[in-house]
């Protein structure tokens, strides 16, 4: 256990943040920035796990493409070879004239925080921390659906040193390899703490990377620090946060580190008009579309709301600001990123949902009533009162206090207004995905409205006497905000473990694993009623839909298209005639059920016999 | 200097995080550990052999009685003590004459827990 944990320990810096440093030192240098591209140290370690994630996403996807098969040796001789190179880089770049240029730029304050903020934000973050941890503590066993079925996938490419072919445009290449990376190395398996551990890492640098998008946008260190607060503890549990990370929503939380830091990038390269900071955009932008479909959807989304208000608000000079900005995009560094891009989405590897097919189901308008927006009373539940109260006097405040013409202002507005629609109206915007999916990213720009919110409160109110009313309201505002934003965080401790139900169904997994023949027999087992089936699949790891699965009910009736009843009817009505036609036509040979549940329906099927019992399951063969 | 401390100290934060998930994760994928339950099954589900197996997840030492019955006969009635975290094999030797074309029911018994298994031959 100690040499498993210390693995993973030293695994985890060597493929997530030795890759980014040095890639960064290639770029900016060993300390301070080069020819006035400001970045501290804070934003440096930052961005190292973000960078490292796409970096290794594209070691691994070259060297399949390389045909080289992915074994432990071969990505730790690639990710030293890369650092290797980057050092080289920052040798020829920095080398002789570093100590020079490090005593003629100034060191960059804006993440140099006092004393009482640094306090405060470690603070936060011990909250943040502790709350997750308390939490997954009673979720840490594998046993997620998503998860499950993620970790199929990164099953796969352990066990044949390739890339698969998921065959479907659900699954994306880059929610899958940083795992198996981190077991290729590490030796550590999928079905252990391990991905859950890497998604709680993303969860908690996504706060960070928030953070330094914020720090950047209102300059304010005020606001960083509590940022930290807002987006670290408050909903801590709620999706996009604990939850998230135990039920591995893979895209959603490296989504969720990752738009920050396109939308770190894409701030200061308008701003700043820098083409390293453009670089970078398409770089992170790029990682994205590899690694989460929706996240990038909703990032092109943010940024078109972000470029179209800023011009609007700057109609007078639109031209003059097009301008600059297409300059800026056609100068050698973010070119030379767009070719090696385009390389890679064309002849390296082409994400499975990049065809029009995929693009199309996810455009126009909402087919369902899952798509058609959420009310505001939704919305509401949904990202959390506290968040949305403070999102809301962030939104008021700033559009008296901050400049319209500036680009922090469209960013503020921009984000939050498409997202808002996205999820309110998602019609208006012919977008056609999930709203449960989209409001998740509302709390990204609540985060940035609601930080501001809190900050710039007492600015607004400058006189005694309403000084004292606003102290007042304020901590009333507090106390609706803390009792509020930490309410869920309180039910993390009245929660049970379901320790138990998983090991059993893992015991269920390994008997069947073992004793059938899954070149003959076709197993069906419940979704609905069996804790963690869905990792079923890695005893047999023979294809992704094997055994097959009774799946939620309400999936069945979809007003888009027909779907297949066989899995229903074989467990709900087994003795009916469709039942009975659908065992003849699928050949299902073992049903695997809930014990208390359809366990004891079964027992009373006399064309079966029971061969295996447990407290929790039940397994049935057709005779 | 103080992003620095940030830094450092949420690095060390998180390895202590993940040293405790690990080690809660590491413990409890386990099938005895602070489990009570119990499970029988055939040993070989494809055929129509009888040998089946008990395993004693309970936590403690258990008696488990066995019954199996031939139809509606009963044809053994036994006990067998099973150590925690154990696992007994049992073979049951009964004519062949009797089987064929009957049920065969093994009921397992611990404490008021009933574990069934059946095969049709």
């Amino acid at each position: 256990m100690v040499i498993g944990l210390l693995k993973l320990i030293l695994t985890i810096p060597f493929v997530l943040i030795l890759p980014g440093v040095l890639f960064q030192w290639a770029i900016f240098g060993w300390k301070s920035a080069f020819g006035g591209r400001k970045i501290s140290f804070f934003e440096k370690a930052v961005l190292a796990v973000p960078f490292s994630l796409i970096i290794v996403d594209l070691i691994v996807l070259l060297l399949n493409k390389l045909n080289i098969l992915l074994k432990g040796p071969v990505l730790v001789g690639a990710i030293l070879i890369f650092c290797l190179v980057c050092f080289a880089a920052y040798q020829l770049r920095f080398g002789k004239k570093k100590s020079k240029k490090e005593e003629e730029s100034e060191p960059d304050k804006t993440f140099d925080f006092s004393t009482w903020q640094a306090v405060f934000i470690l603070l936060a973050l011990v909250l943040a921390i502790f709350i997750r941890t308390a939490y997954l503590s009673d979720t840490i066993i594998p046993s997620a659906t998503d998860l499950g079925h993620h970790m199929y996938w990164v099953q796969t490419i352990i066990n044949t040193g390739h890339l698969p072919n998921y065959g479907m445009p659900d699954f994306i290449i880059g929610e899958h390899m940083v795992f198996a990376a981190v077991n290729l190395i590490s030796g550590i398996g999928v079905m252990t703490a391990m991905p859950v551990l890497l998604l709680l890492f993303f969860n908690i640098v996504g706060i960070f990377t928030i953070a330094i998008l914020l720090g950047r946008v209102f300059e304010s260190k005020k606001i960083v620090a509590i940022s930290f607060f807002v987006a670290g503890s408050l909903y801590a549990i709620n999706p996009p946060q604990g939850r998230y990370v135990s039920g591995g929503v893979v895209g959603n939380v490296m989504g969720d580190m990752l738009i920050p830091v396109a939308m770190y990038f894409f701030y200061r390269a308008l701003k700043e008009k820098d083409q390293i900071f453009v670089g970078l955009f398409i770089f992170s932008f790029a990682g994205l579309l590899y690694t989460h479909h929706l996240s990038a959807f909703v990032l092109i989304f943010s940024i078109a709301a972000v470029v179209i208000l800023y011009l609007i608000l700057n109609f007078k000079n639109i031209f003059k600001i097009i301008g600059e900005w297409l300059r800026l995009f056609l100068k050698p560094f973010p070119l030379a990123l767009i070719f090696i891009f385009a390389l890679y989405f064309l002849v390296i590897f082409t994400p499975s949902y990049f065809n029009p097919a995929a693009v199309g189901q996810a455009t126009g308008e909402p087919t369902k009533n899952t798509r058609i927006g959420f009310s505001i009373v939704q919305i509401d539940s949904g990202v959390g009162s506290a968040l949305l109260v403070l999102g809301a006097a962030g939104f008021l405040l700033s559009l008296f206090a901050l400049k319209r013409k500036e680009l922090k202002y469209a960013f503020a507005f921009g984000w939050f207004l498409v997202l808002f629609v996205m999820t309110w109206k998602p019609g208006l915007l012919y977008v056609n995905i999930p709203s449960d999916r989209v409001s998740n990213y509302l709390f990204l720009p609540l985060v940035l409205l609601s930080s501001y919110a809190l900050v710039r409160y007492f600015e607004v109110f400058t006189s005694d006497t309403s000084r004292f009313f606003s102290t007042v309201f304020l901590f009333t505002l507090l106390f609706f905000v803390i009792t509020n934003g930490l309410s869920d965080s309180a039910d993390v401790f009245k929660a049970k473990n379901q320790f138990q139900g998983i090991m059993e169904t893992f015991h269920s997994a390994a008997y069947l694993a073992a004793t059938v023949d899954t070149n003959k027999d076709i197993i069906l087992k419940d979704h609905v009623n069996i804790y963690g089936d869905s990792w079923y699949k890695l005893f047999f790891m023979k294809d992704y839909k094997y055994p097959l699965s009774r799946g939620v009910l309400m999936r069945y009736a979809d007003p888009t298209k027909p779907r297949e009843t066989c899995t229903r009817d074989m467990i709900s009505n087994a003795e009916s005639d469709a039942g009975k036609a659908c065992f003849a036509d699928t050949g299902v040979n073992y049903v695997a059920v809930n014990a208390q549940i359809e366990g004891n329906s079964f027992e009373k099927y006399p064309d079966f016999s029971k061969v295996y019992g447990s407290d929790g399951i039940s397994i049935f063969r057709k005779d | 200097m103080s992003s620095k401390i940030i830094i450092i100290a949420v690095a060390i934060l998180l390895i202590i995080s993940f040293s405790v998930l690990f080690v809660i994760e590491t413990k409890n994928h386990n099938y005895d550990y602070n489990k009570t339950w119990s499970v029988a099954y055939f040993e070989n589900p494809r055929d129509n052999s009888l040998d089946f197996a008990i395993e004693n997840h309970e936590g403690v030492a258990a008696e488990y009685g066995y019954k199996i019955f031939v139809g509606d006969d009963k044809v053994i009635d036994e006990k067998v003590e099973i150590n925690a975290g154990a696992k007994q094999q049992i073979s049951p030797v009964i004519p062949s004459e009797r089987l064929s074309g009957n049920k065969v029911l093994i009921e397992v018994n611990y404490k008021s827990k009933d574990y069934k298994i059946y095969k049709s031959l």
